[in-house]
């Protein structure tokens, strides 16, 4: 064996041990959907507000967060019926995704409920924990647009304690458009070419 | 890879599609049949042919079940499968690093 060989082996062995690690076709859904929910929970909050409906704004999340898990839940299901393969990459991510889920329950729910702090500081906290969730699936894919995403929702968490309590949550809509759903629309365009090679 | 001068190398893996196979498994729990065709981009004969040497060899364990009416042929990498990567890894390793 020629040293040209050894190191082509070993490029061969990296080359397939990265393609374990392409980041799940369908998860392109599930961030689409939060930043949907996201969006259209922060319309709705400011909606009521006015109309001075102040009282219904936890109503408005609870109902879009409920949504937001149920169909999280039926379309995971649904994908791991049709999954092909169990990547630790996946099974990390997974466990990384329900972490964050919880620790957004309790900062953007229980906390506030137990008044542990005002409300005008849950979309500081909510945008630490996205931070989190998009700048770690970022490394563990290996994909540097999800890293950057990343370090914009910490920009926002960062901007936002300087803004009035009131206009906060504003910044999401372009936080989420920016570093949640612009991602998922990457991602569903790299899922819809490799679907086209795995047909041709 | 031509089939030069073996230096030690496992030939139940030295062969394109074989270590293509354990190069997945080592990163995966398990992997289809169908995900190890289409991520290594090779045949139906090939890759069965490949996944029986490597079975025999002790390397992997093939499951084959049914999901809803089609067969499901599952792959996942043993202990021993494990160390032979792992020992075949290594003595590439040692040889670039002699060679340089």
């Amino acid at each position: 064996m020629s040293e040209v060989n050894a190191n082509d082996e070993i490029r061969f062995i990296r080359e397939m041990i990265e393609r374990t690690k392409e980041i799940t076709a369908g998860s392109w859904m599930f961030f689409l959907v939060w930043g949907i929910v996201a969006i259209l929970g922060v319309v709705g909050m400011y909606v009521l507000v006015y109309l001075e409906m102040f009282s219904l704004i936890w109503l408005n999340w609870i109902v879009f967060v409920a949504v937001g898990i149920v169909y999280t839940f039926v379309y995971a299901a649904k994908m791991e019926r049709r999954k092909e393969v169990k990547s630790y990459a996946h099974k990390i991510t997974t466990h990384l995704s329900i972490s964050c889920g919880i620790a957004f329950i309790l900062v953007g729910f229980v906390f506030p409920a137990l008044s542990l702090y005002t409300w005008g500081l849950i979309a500081v906290f909510i945008s630490l924990i996205t931070k989190i969730l998009v700048f770690v699936m970022g490394g563990i894919y290996n994909w540097n647009l999800l890293k950057w995403c990343g370090v914009i929702w910490w920009a926002g968490a960062l901007g936002m304690v300087f803004l009035h309590e009131n206009y906060r949550s504003l910044l999401f809509v372009p936080l989420i458009l920016i570093g949640y759903i612009m991602p998922a629309l990457v991602l569903r365009s790299m899922y819809k070419k490799q679907s086209e090679k795995n047909v041709t | 890879m031509s089939p030069e001068k073996l230096d030690g190398l496992d030939p139940i893996i030295h062969s394109r599609i074989r270590l293509a196979v354990l190069s997945i498994l080592v990163s995966v729990d398990e992997a289809s049949f169908n995900y190890l065709k289409q991520t290594i981009g090779t045949t139906d004969g090939n890759l069965s042919v490949s996944l029986s040497k490597l079975e025999e060899a002790g390397y992997i364990s093939i499951k084959k079940t049914f999901k809803g009416k089609k067969p499901l042929t599952t792959c996942n990498i043993s202990e021993k499968g494990r160390q032979a990567f792992s020992e075949y890894v290594k003595t590439l390793e040692a040889y670039i690093g002699f060679k340089k």
